[in-house]
């Protein structure tokens, strides 16, 4: 029993005394960007809590859209300090998570994963972005449907072809609902185009692309 | 005296279970970084090699990498350009063909990314990724 209770205790105190000095504020950061912005930056705040500086061997992250900075190499006792990543949103869509690995000389917690979450908010979802035809398949209309993402609302779209070889028309199937027939004016050779999308009030431009391939298609 | 060790070791090993379920209850709702990806939407560089010419090879790495270098004859598709970058690979594709994404190691989710959009929004059949990605390819090219 007396082995018992020694073990028990031990490890309580095994647990108790192996502190990270490094203590973060939060390792996981949730942002928001405006569908206008360029990147999102992520602050993760920490504090050496120890007795003895922290020296950061190494920053990492998950993707090459991402990236990370330590403002300090070294972070003596008590001092405050933050990592800051900045998330390159690009033509990115949905939710994205990104990992940032922090490797510290701190014995009780050499690694650290920093999560940056970004919801980039979807103004637009179009299904599908391609539409193509076989070559000598008969050139009859496809469909491309179109709607409002969340916490969005458009009232019109216009919708324009780069070449002549494609008409599009645009229907109005619902609230914040479309649908654009897409028709080649011929499929004996190989045509494409780029559809611009552009919703009404709204600085963004959307895209899809109609095609006439040199196979037969499988649609 | 055995079942004495036997009962401190299920003890020790009750108390390291503790962090681990709590870990597990405060980061339930949390997503994995990596996209889900089933097993047969993945190919090694030698089945995608053996395609041949039925194969179109998909860089999702980074401008910058891509320029550095990247497979002969792949197309450069990442999410940083994708609404420049897609006409142009979609004017290279063929319903027969098969599109291989591949993006640095095993460990970045890039291809994954691309596979899933290409898939989702485009809407084409037949697209894998590669595993262990570029780095992969690297040392079977010798």
């Amino acid at each position: 029993m007396r082995t018992q209770i020694f073990a028990v205790t031990l490890s309580i105190v095994i647990c108790v005394t192996a502190h990270a000095e490094l203590k973060w504020e939060e390792t996981a950061v949730e942002l928001h960007p405006a569908p206008s912005d360029k990147e999102a930056v992520g602050h993760f705040k920490y504090q050496n809590t120890g007795s003895k500086p922290v020296r950061f061997k190494s920053v990492h992250t998950s993707c090459g859209c991402t990236a990370a900075q330590s403002q300090k190499e070294e972070v003596p006792p008590g001092e405050k300090g933050e990592i800051t990543a900045t998330f390159k949103i690009g033509d990115r869509t949905g939710t994205q998570v990104k990992t940032v690995t922090v490797q510290t000389d701190d014995p009780t917690n050499v690694t650290t994963v920093l999560t940056l979450k970004a919801v980039i908010p979807q103004e637009l979802e179009i299904n599908p972005t391609f539409v193509f035809w076989g070559k000598g398949e008969a050139p009859n209309a496809k469909t491309i449907v179109v709607h409002a993402g969340k916490d969005f609302s458009v009232k019109q779209l216009k919708v324009a072809s780069s070449t002549p070889d494609f008409q599009t028309k645009v229907e109005q199937t619902g609230k914040d609902q479309f649908k654009i027939d897409v028709q080649p004016r011929e499929t004996d050779r190989i045509i494409a185009a780029t559809l611009t999308i552009q919703p009404e009030d709204s600085s963004k431009t959307f895209y899809a692309t109609a095609r006439v391939t040199n196979a037969p298609a499988i649609q | 005296m055995r079942s004495s060790l036997v009962r401190q070791a299920l003890i020790l090993a009750a108390l390291a279970l503790v962090p681990g379920l709590g870990q597990a209850i405060y980061f339930r709702d949390r997503v994995s970084w990596r996209s889900p990806i089933p097993a047969s939407e993945m190919v090694t560089v030698t089945q995608a090699r053996a395609w041949g010419e039925n194969a179109i090879w998909i860089d999702a790495r980074p401008d910058e990498e891509f320029a550095r270098d990247h497979v002969p004859g792949a197309l450069s598709l990442n999410e940083d350009r994708w609404n420049e970058l897609l006409p142009q690979f979609l004017a290279a594709w063929s319903p027969e063909k098969k599109v291989v994404v591949y993006c640095g190691s095993e460990g970045c989710n890039a291809s994954r990314e691309v596979a899933r959009r290409l898939r989702k929004e485009a809407q084409l059949p037949n697209v894998f990724v590669i595993e262990g990605g570029w780095e992969e390819w690297l040392k079977t090219r010798k």
